[in-house]
């Protein structure tokens, strides 16, 4: 488990999926700690990552940013990557962004392998 | 006194004769023992009554407290005798257990009368042989041991001696010693218990006296009959006689005695005086300031009463004073530094903060205190200023206007904040005022405040001395001292301190505000017949510059662009895309682009920054005036599409959002057009304005939607002004992002 400001990372392992589990706020102040779990989470054989953000309450610009660059680089790294889908709030910022066009998001982590 | 030999035996002969002189004898001792209380004295003029009249040789022995028997008083008719006798006595105690006539009689309680000692008896008690020898040799021949009774107790014995063949000792005689006894031995009683007293009483004086507390002894009436050298001092006497010799009630008045509060104690509230009442003081912090000099002393006065132990009234309070004056005045000290350095941390407003600074300093450590800041043209100014009395505090402001000191000045605040060294006048003289004065209007303003003791302290920020704090202290009793400087000086630190920081920070945020107008229109041109405002509101204390921007600009002749938009971030990094954005959709629009095309100009610009990812959210709008109206087409780009508002207050978005700028390749973009009619509103906005309030009191969009239902009642500017009331209010006044709102509405209607 790992705390920053106002956020909680939660990380776990199924072979070779990695899991990290956000609850509380993704912001400027929290996005150097999701970066930093996902290097530490991530090894040499790990396939697929996934965020899972139904426990997210508020994403902003800043979090938006660090998603869509982690997304970039599962992509150069030949890494799978896709989201839970958030809350209410996040939802509406990545439809109005159009990311959520741009990037997987799927209903629990089990579908990414779909 | 007549010796009365070899008359013959018995008590018939001269019987009234022997009474005479029996009465005699007893009325000259009674005058004897009165005479002194000189136990030594007294005893050796009993023993001298007896020789010659009753006996050629006295001796008085005392029994000591350990129970061993001394001789006090040796009479014989030759002094030689009496000597020798003392140094055998000196040289052989009498064994209170023993035989001698001496021991017995102290032991028993009984006189004893030995009319005829022969040289055996004498023998059977002597202390040894040279004792033996001593009364063999000096022809003890007839004796009366009387013991000496007082208070049911024996103190010793009364022993007369007939040497030689005088007459023997018959029981009158035995009468007569044990009278004389027992007179001596209420003299000896008497004097005994007055030596006890004596030397308890200077015992006690040794230690009262030495003592380093002040204690006094007062009685019922006020006056003192007992003051130690410390007490002396303490009450501003030279010697504790002087104090005592000090009729009652005159000693209180030269002192100005306050308690912690401040409020003047009388005599009546003094602990002593309180006991004298009846009542149970508790020790009692007093301040005591000499009125004749001004000094201070913080005292703590316990009092205890010496009560007579049969009426148990109080005859005498003992009053101890415990001068804590330099604890005292280093915990002010300490609480006063705290709660200044509170007040000069709690705001960046350096002039609210040190004028509360000074009004703390008023009147805990000054009766008036002035604050003198150089400010950024070499000019001092008087920053803040509070006096005790408002109306010395005009006189002091009116003194300040006209009379200004400059850095040139070669005294005062100006030499404190050139040299950098605290100064501080005590005691200040009327010719001393007359001589700092500028002229005497100056002087008669100065004599007003009445100035009797100064302190100034440089107020030192990191580099320099950027300031000066004066404290003064007037009409009053209470001067300045050392403690006093050494506290304004760290209060003259601290405040500098802060002052700088404060300057430090307000010199930021002006450098920031001043950034944040670069980056953003200073004006917005004017579109015929369609009224703009903005309004732009940022987060926070604005240290740092925020991501929002908004842009009015020509297209052509006809048209005009309106944008808004958010970088994500704050700072400098993201204050740089604000300026890239807004060039870049100028530079495209003078290219003739289309809304679409404008904004994935932009976004090929944003992808070609170093290191990537500077995501930017637009709302991009081109207006063309029409005859009833104006013709917009909307574009946007990851950003809340705009609200419309018709006259009747219905709100509806316009558009749909296209791919927020920056990241995802390749973006898609949508236009939307939208006709305005007159007296219709068009309100763009950056989503600090939803997002106010999060997490429990959220403005959100629906919000939003209910304040726009307002718009045609109010102008433009109200509006805008009306949404971010409603923000600020959601957010407590404390917003986290900021808010940027673009609003356009046609005139007429």
């Amino acid at each position: 488990m790992a705390v920053g400001s106002n956020l909680l990372i939660d990380v776990s392992r199924e072979g070779e999926r990695v899991v990290l589990r956000l609850d509380g706020d993704l912001d400027l102040a929290s996005v150097p700690l999701l970066e930093s779990e996902v290097e530490l989470a991530t090894l040499d054989d790990t396939a697929s990552i996934v965020l899972d953000l139904r426990g997210l309450e508020f994403l902003d610009s800043t979090g938006l940013r660090a998603i869509l660059l982690l997304d970039k680089r599962s992509t150069e790294r030949g890494q799978a990557f896709a989201l839970v889908r958030g809350s209410e709030q996040v939802q509406r910022l990545m439809s109005m962004t159009r990311v959520d066009e741009h990037l997987k998001i799927i209903a629990t982590p089990e579908e990414i392998l779909l | 006194m007549e010796h009365s030999t070899g008359s013959g035996g018995g008590a018939g002969s001269g019987g009234s004769e022997e009474r005479r002189r029996a009465i005699d004898l007893l009325v000259e001792a009674g005058a004897v023992l009165a005479s002194s209380l000189d136990l030594t004295t007294t005893m050796g003029q009993v023993a001298k009554l007896t020789v010659p009249a009753l006996a050629d040789l006295c001796v008085i022995d005392l029994r000591d407290e350990d129970g061993s028997i001394r001789e006090v008083a040796v009479v014989a008719a030759d002094a030689g005798t009496a000597r020798e006798l003392e140094d055998l006595r000196a040289r052989f105690q009498l064994d209170p257990e023993g035989a001698h006539p001496v021991a017995r009689v102290i032991r028993s309680g009984e006189p004893a009368l030995l009319p005829s000692m022969t040289s055996a008896l004498l023998s059977s008690f002597a202390q040894g042989s040279e004792h033996a020898r001593f009364m063999i040799e000096h022809n003890y021949h007839s004796a009366v041991v009387a013991p000496l009774l007082a208070r049911g107790r024996t103190l010793g014995a009364l022993s007369v001696l007939r040497l030689g063949d005088g007459e023997p000792y018959a029981s009158e005689d035995l009468e007569l010693v044990c009278e004389l006894a027992r007179r001596a031995a209420l003299a000896i009683d008497n004097a005994r218990l007055y030596s006890e007293v004596r030397q308890v009483e200077q015992r006690l004086e040794a230690v009262l006296v030495n003592l380093a507390e002040a204690i006094t002894v007062v009685d019922e009436h006020g006056q003192t009959v007992f003051a130690n050298q410390a007490a002396a001092e303490l009450l501003g006497a030279d010697t504790p006689s002087e104090l005592m010799s000090a009729a009652a009630g005159t000693i209180m008045p030269r002192f100005l005695v306050l308690d912690e509060q401040g409020t003047e104690l009388d005599l009546e509230s003094m602990p002593g005086r309180r006991l004298f009442a009846g009542e149970h003081p508790e020790p009692l912090l007093v301040r005591n300031i000499v009125r004749a000099t001004g000094e201070e002393r913080w005292l703590i006065v316990r009092s205890s009463p010496i009560t007579d132990p049969e009426t148990e009234r109080i005859l005498y309070v003992v009053n101890v004073f415990e001068n804590i004056t330099e604890v005292k005045r280093a915990q002010l000290a300490e609480s006063f530094m705290a709660e200044a350095s509170r007040v000069l941390a709690s705001s960046m407003d350096y002039s609210e903060t040190l004028l509360r600074v000074a009004r703390l300093a008023v009147p805990q450590i000054a009766d008036w205190c002035a604050v003198d800041v150089v400010n950024d043209r070499g000019e001092i100014e008087l920053v803040a200023a509070h006096h005790i009395d408002p109306d010395k505090l005009a006189a002091a402001e009116r003194i300040d206007r006209r009379h200004r000191p400059t850095l040139d000045d070669a005294i005062g605040v100006a030499e404190v904040i050139r040299s950098g060294h605290a100064q501080m006048f005590t005691d200040i003289q009327p010719d001393a005022l007359a001589a700092y004065a500028r002229d005497d209007e100056h002087l008669e303003l100065l004599s007003e405040i009445g100035a009797r003791a100064v302190i100034i302290v440089p107020m030192a920020g990191a580099a320099k001395t950027i300031g000066a704090i004066t404290l003064v202290s007037s009409d009053s009793i209470r001067s300045f001292t050392e403690a006093d400087l050494a506290l304004a000086v760290r209060l003259g630190r601290r405040a500098g301190t802060a002052v700088e920081n404060a300057r430090l920070y307000t010199e930021r945020t002006r450098i920031a505000h001043v950034l944040q107008r670069a980056l953003l229109p200073e004006s917005l041109p004017e579109v015929p017949g369609v009224e703009v405002q903005s309004l732009y509101s940022a987060a926070g204390e604005l240290n740092e510059v925020g991501g929002d921007f908004y842009d009015v600009f020509d297209y052509d002749d006809a048209r005009a662009m309106l944008v808004i938009g958010d970088v994500c971030g704050k700072g400098p990094r993201a204050a740089g895309v604000t300026a890239l954005a807004r060039h870049t959709l100028r530079a495209a629009a003078i290219g003739g682009q289309s809304p679409t095309d404008m904004l994935g100009t932009l976004h090929q610009a944003l992808l070609r920054q170093p290191p990537g990812a500077d995501l930017c959210t637009v709302c991009l709008i081109m207006l063309a005036r029409e005859a009833q109206g104006a013709r917009l087409t909307v574009a946007l780009a990851g950003h809340p599409p705009p609200l419309l508002i018709r006259a009747d207050g219905e709100v509806e978005r316009v558009g749909r959002s296209g791919t927020v700028l920056g990241v995802i390749d390749p973006v898609s973009i949508d236009e939307h057009e939208i006709t305005l009619g007159a007296g219709e509103t068009l309100l763009m906005y950056t989503d600090g304005v939803i997002e106010a309030g999060r997490p429990d009191n959220l403005l959100g969009e629906d919000g939003l939607l209910e304040l726009c239902a307002a718009a045609p009642g109010l102008s433009l500017e109200s509006f805008l002004e009306h949404i971010e009331r409603a923000a600020l209010t959601r957010a407590r006044g404390a917003l986290r992002d900021d808010i940027a709102l673009l609003g356009l509405r046609i005139a007429g209607r």
